[in-house]
C-alpha cells in the first residue's frame, strides 16, 4: 500500500511542480522515462566520465558518453536494431528491445545483490547524480530508478556479466512472445554501446535522416571517440607501402631490399607470387585428437 | 516480375552464388540469381536503401562504380547498419537470429552477401583438413584446378607490407617460425596473405614522395586505407569493376552479368523451395518461392535446378521450413572458426626501433595482410580496424567476464576479459600504437552445433534460425593454443601490454551445416532431394584447417556448377 501511495503522491506533487514551473506536464511516458535512466545508467558505467583519466592522458580523454548524448541515441538504436517483418505494423515492423532491455538489466541488478556479489550497497541517488541539476525533478528519477541505475558503475558490469543466465522475454504486437538468451542485452550495452561511441555516430548532423541525405564532416573536432583514440577519420588512401616479403630461395618477392626481417627475410620493393608447390600430408599428426 | 522459368535458380548472390551462377551462365544456361538484400553500385537502385527501385537487373551496363562511391561511406557505423543481414530498407532492422550468449553472427545481405564485409583474404584450405581429418569425401587435389580459377577470377596475389604488417613479421621471425611461400599449406610458418585485392599503385611506397589524390585514374589498384568491412570503394572513382577488393560483387557478378543469360533479383526473400511432390520420400525441387522485402508481395518461379547459396545459417533454415525430407544433418555440424582476440600495446619508443615510427596506425594498409598458419590448430592474422568495429570485435564481449574481475596470473597475456568504463578508454587512447591479432581456430563439426527452427518463433519468412554452438574440448584447446602462439608473436615484437579477449563464440566464418557427404554428395546434390543443390560454405565438410573459407567455398561452387551440368544439361 504504502508503495502504491508514494508513488501517487509524487506523481501528483510533479505535476504541481509542472503547473507552478509554467511548464506542460512532461509528455514522456514513465516507462520510456525508467529506459532512459536505464540507458544513461548503461552508458555512464560503458564510456564513463573519466576525470582521473585526465592527469595521464589530457583534458580529452575525460568526458564520457553522457556528455555527448549518447544514451538517446542507444534507446533509438537499439529499438530499431532487429525487426520483426511485418512492415505495416507499427515502426516499420521493428522489434522494440529498448523496454525489456531495461528490464533484464534491473532483473540482473537484483540478482546481483541477492547473492551479495555487489560490492557497494545500491543507492539511488547514484541514480539522480546521473543527470545535471535542472535536467529533471530529482523526485522523477527516485521513482522510475530501477534496480540497475541504482549501482556503482563496476557493480553495473558485474549485474552484465549475469545476463548469460537469462532469458529475455520479448511480445512484440501481441504476436507470440520471442524468448532470447540475455546475452544479447550484454551484447547491446557493452558491445554495440562500445562500438558507437568509437564510430562516427557523434559527428552526424543527424542519423535518422535517410543515409543519403545524412552529412558527416569526417574531423576528429566533431567526434568525441576520435579524439580520444587518435583516429583521423576515414581517408581515400594511404602512401605507406613498404613493400613486400621476400626470400632469397623464394618466388615471393623480388627487387631491392628495403628493409631486413631476419637473416633469411627480407622486405623488398616488387611482388612476385606464391608457389604452386608439392604437398605432402602423411605425417600429418592431430595436435589434439577429438 | 522476373520470368516464370529459367534453367536454374541459384539463391543468394553472396560469396558463393555468384559463382555458379557465372559458370552455369557461361555454359549457355539461363540463371534467375534470388538475392534477399540490396544491390549497391547498380544504376537501377540510384538509392537502394530509401527505395523499391527496378526490380531486377541483367546488364552488365548498370553497374556503377560512381554509385558505389557514393553508397560505401566507409563509415563504419553506418556501413554496419547497411550491410549487415537485413532489409534493404534503411527504417528497418536487421533479420533476427537467436544465438547463444553474447556472442553474434556477422553476415551481409545484398548482391555480394558476406564478402562486402570480407576483408579479401583468399588462403586455400590445409590440404590436411581436407585429406587426413574424417570429413571430407573428395580429395584436395580434386579442389585445385578450381582454386586457380576462383583464383585467376579474384587476382588474387600477395599482400602488400605496411608498418603493422612489418611488425608482425619481425615478431614472428623472431620467434622462431618461418616463412612460408606456397599455396598448399602444411606446416606452420608466417606469410604474407593471399588477398583478393588488387596491390597497391607502386607509387604509394613510403619513399616515393606521393603527394597527390587517391583516387581514380591517379592511382590504380589498392590505396592502403582500411575500409574492407566497410564496403571497400577504393580506388574512389575507379568504374565498377576497376575496384581493387574483389569481393564476389566485384568479381564474379560482373561475369556472370556479361554472359548474357543471368538476371539479378535483389530484395527478394526466398521463402520456399517447391517440389513436384511435397511430402514424399524422394521429391525433385522444381522452383522457389520469394517474396518481395519492400512490397511483401510474393512470387513462384519453375526452373529445371534449383541452387541453394543463402549461406551457411539460411540455406540450412530454408531447407527446414520447406515440405522435404528430414535428413538429421541438415544445419548441423556448424564450424565457426571459434575465435578470439588477442591484442598488443606498445610504447612509442619500442615502435621508432623496430619499424621507424612512433605509431602503428593500424588504418593504413589493407585491413588484414600478415598471417600465420598452423595446420591442425588454424590461423593467426592480424587485423586493422576503425575504433568502433575494433572496440567490439577485440573488447566488447568475453566468455570470462570483465578485465578487472580476472587476475591472469602466470598466462602470457597481461589481462584478459572483456573491457568497459576507464579500462576500455585508457586502452583505446593508445589505438595508434596498438595492433589486435583475430584467432581462427580449426573447430571441428559437432551435430549439436547448428541451426534449428521453431514453429512461433517466425517473422515475415517463417521460423527464424535458432543457432546453437558449444565447442568441445578439443576445439578449445586449438584455439588457446593460437591465443599463446599470438601472444608470443606480440612479445617478440616488443609490445608492452598484451591483452586476451577470450571472446565467446561469434561466427564471422559460418560453414558445414549442409555437409558434403552427409546432406549433399560429392556433386552436392541433397541426398534426399533431385535436382537440389547447394553451392555456398554450408557444403564445405568441415572448416577447412581455419583457413579463411571463401577460396574453398567459391572453388567448390565452380566444381558443383560444372556437376550439375553434366547431370541435367
Ligand atoms: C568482417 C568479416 C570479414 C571476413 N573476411 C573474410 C576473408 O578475408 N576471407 C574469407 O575467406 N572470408 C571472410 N569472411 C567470411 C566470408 O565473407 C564468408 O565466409 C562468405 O561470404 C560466405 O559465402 P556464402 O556464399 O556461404 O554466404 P554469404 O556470402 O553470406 O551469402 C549468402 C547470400 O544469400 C542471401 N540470402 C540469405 N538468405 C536468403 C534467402 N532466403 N533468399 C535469398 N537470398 C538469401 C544473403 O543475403 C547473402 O547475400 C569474412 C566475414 C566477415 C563478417
Amino acid at each position: 500500500m504504502g508503495q502504491h501511495v508514494r508513488l501517487w503522491l509524487s506523481e501528483l506533487w510533479e505535476w504541481v511542480e509542472a503547473l507552478l514551473a509554467g511548464k506542460s506536464t512532461p509528455d514522456e511516458s514513465e516507462l520510456d522515462f525508467h529506459v532512459a535512466v536505464t540507458a544513461r545508467a548503461v552508458v555512464d558505467a560503458v564510456v564513463p566520465e573519466t576525470p582521473e583519466l585526465g592527469d595521464e592522458l589530457g583534458a580529452v580523454a575525460v568526458p564520457g558518453g553522457l556528455a555527448i548524448g549518447m544514451e538517446t541515441f542507444l534507446v533509438t538504436f537499439v529499438d530499431g536494431l532487429f525487426q520483426f517483418g511485418f512492415p505495416h505494423v507499427g515502426t516499420r515492423g521493428n522489434l522494440p528491445l529498448a523496454v525489456p532491455m531495461a528490464e533484464v538489466l534491473d532483473v540482473a541488478a537484483d540478482a546481483l545483490v541477492a547473492r551479495g556479489d555487489n560490492e557497494s550497497e545500491p543507492d539511488v541517488e547514484r541514480a539522480v547524480a546521473l543527470f545535471d541539476a535542472g535536467d529533471t525533478s530529482p523526485r522523477r528519477v527516485r521513482r522510475n530508478a530501477g534496480a540497475f541505475a541504482t549501482l556503482s558503475r563496476r557493480d553495473r558490469l558485474r549485474a552484465l556479466g549475469l545476463l548469460d543466465e537469462f532469458e529475455l522475454r520479448v511480445s512484440p504486437f501481441g504476436h507470440g512472445l520471442f524468448e532470447f538468451d540475455a546475452g544479447l542485452v550484454g551484447q547491446l550495452v557493452v558491445g554495440f554501446a562500445e562500438m558507437i561511441y568509437y564510430s562516427e555516430w557523434d559527428g552526424y548532423d543527424d542519423f535518422s535522416l535517410p543515409p543519403s541525405e545524412r552529412t558527416h564532416p569526417n574531423d576528429p573536432a566533431a567526434v568525441q571517440g576520435w579524439r580520444q583514440t587518435g583516429y583521423p577519420g576515414v581517408a581515400d588512401g594511404y602512401a605507406a607501402l613498404r613493400g613486400y616479403v621476400g626470400a632469397d630461395d623464394s618466388p615471393l618477392g623480388a627487387g631491392e631490399t628495403w628493409t631486413t626481417l631476419d637473416e633469411r627475410v627480407d622486405v623488398v620493393r616488387e611482388s612476385g607470387t606464391f608457389r604452386e608447390n608439392e604437398y605432402d600430408t602423411t605425417g600429418y599428426e592431430e595436435p589434439y585428437p577429438e | 516480375m522476373v520470368a516464370s522459368h529459367y534453367d536454374a535458380v541459384v539463391v543468394g548472390a553472396g560469396g558463393d552464388g555468384p559463382v555458379a551462377a557465372w559458370k552455369l551462365a557461361e555454359a549457355g544456361r539461363s540463371v534467375l540469381l534470388v538475392e534477399a538484400g540490396p544491390f549497391y553500385g547498380n544504376e537501377r537502385w540510384p538509392k537502394p536503401n530509401e527505395s523499391p527501385g527496378a526490380e531486377s537487373s541483367s546488364s552488365v551496363d548498370d553497374l556503377s562504380g560512381a554509385l558505389l562511391d557514393e553508397q560505401f561511406t566507409t563509415r563504419e557505423l553506418e556501413m554496419i547498419r547497411k550491410l549487415v543481414f537485413g532489409p534493404a530498407d534503411h527504417e528497418r532492422g536487421f533479420w533476427l537470429r537467436k544465438f547463444p550468449g553474447d556472442g553474434a553472427i556477422l553476415q551481409c545481405a545484398g548482391v555480394g552477401g558476406t564478402t562486402l564485409h570480407y576483408t579479401g583474404c583468399h588462403p586455400r584450405a590445409y590440404p590436411a583438413s581436407v585429406d587426413e581429418q574424417p570429413h571430407w569425401p573428395i580429395d584436395y587435389a580434386d579442389l585445385i584446378p578450381y582454386y586457380q580459377e576462383v583464383e585467376a577470377m579474384c587476382e588474387v596475389t600477395p599482400a602488400p607490407v605496411t608498418a603493422k604488417e612489418e611488425l608482425f613479421f619481425r615478431g614472428a621471425a623472431a620467434a622462431g617460425w618461418d616463412l612460408l611461400d606456397g599455396l598448399n599449406v602444411t606446416e606452420p610458418g608466417y606469410r604474407p596473405q593471399p588477398n583478393a585485392i588488387r596491390q597497391p599503385d607502386p607509387r604509394l611506397h613510403v619513399d616515393a614522395g606521393y603527394g597527390g589524390d587517391f583516387s581514380y585514374p591517379d592511382v590504380e589498384g589498392d590505396t592502403l586505407a582500411l575500409g574492407s568491412i566497410a564496403g571497400h570503394p577504393f580506388p574512389r572513382g575507379a568504374p565498377y569493376e576497376e575496384k581493387a577488393k574483389r569481393a564476389s560483387n566485384i568479381s564474379f557478378v560482373p561475369a556472370a552479368l556479361r554472359t548474357g543469360t543471368v538476371t539479378v533479383r535483389p530484395n527478394a526473400f526466398v521463402t520456399a523451395i517447391e517440389t513436384d511432390s511435397a511430402g514424399i520420400d524422394h521429391p525433385t525441387a522444381t522452383g522457389v518461392r520469394f517474396r518481395d522485402t519492400w512490397s511483401g508481395r510474393v512470387e513462384t518461379v519453375r526452373s529445371e535446378v534449383v541452387v541453394l547459396a543463402a549461406g551457411a545459417i539460411e540455406t540450412p533454415r530454408l531447407w527446414l521450413n520447406a515440405d522435404l525430407p528430414r535428413n538429421e544433418w541438415v544445419g548441423r555440424g556448424m564450424t565457426i572458426h571459434f575465435g578470439d582476440n588477442v591484442m598488443g600495446l606498445w610504447d612509442a619508443a619500442d615502435l621508432e626501433s623496430r619499424i621507424g615510427q612512433d605509431t602503428i596506425d593500424q588504418f593504413q594498409g589493407q585491413d588484414i595482410a600478415a598471417r600465420f598458419d598452423y595446420p591442425g590448430l588454424g590461423m593467426l592474422q592480424t587485423v586493422g580496424t576503425a575504433p568502433g568495429i575494433g572496440a567490439i570485435l577485440g573488447f566488447g564481449s568475453s566468455a570470462s567476464g570483465f578485465a578487472f574481475q580476472n587476475d591472469p596470473a602466470d598466462a602470457p597475456w597481461d589481462t584478459v576479459g572483456r573491457l568497459a568504463g576507464a579500462e576500455l578508454k585508457r586502452l583505446l587512447s593508445g589505438y595508434r600504437r596498438m595492433l589486435q591479432v583475430l584467432v581462427v581456430s580449426d573447430d571441428r563439426p559437432h551435430r549439436r552445433n547448428g541451426v534449428t527452427v521453431a514453429p512461433g518463433i517466425e517473422d515475415e519468412h517463417g521460423p527464424i534460425p535458432l543457432v546453437n554452438y558449444e565447442p568441445s574440448a578439443g576445439d578449445r584447446q586449438r584455439r588457446d593454443r593460437l591465443a599463446e602462439i599470438a601472444a608470443e608473436i606480440l612479445r617478440e615484437a616488443g609490445a608492452t601490454h598484451v591483452h586476451r579477449s577470450d571472446s565467446p563464440p561469434t561466427a564471422l566464418h559460418v560453414h558445414s551445416t549442409m555437409a558434403m557427404g552427409k546432406v549433399v554428395d560429392e556433386a552436392c546434390e541433397a541426398f534426399d532431394v533431385d535436382r537440389l543443390f547447394v553451392a555456398d560454405h554450408s557444403a564445405l565438410a568441415n572448416g577447412v584447417g581455419g583457413a579463411n573459407p571463401t577460396n574453398t567455398g567459391q572453388a567448390l561452387a565452380a566444381r558443383t556448377a560444372e556437376r550439375i551440368l553434366e547431370r541435367y544439361f
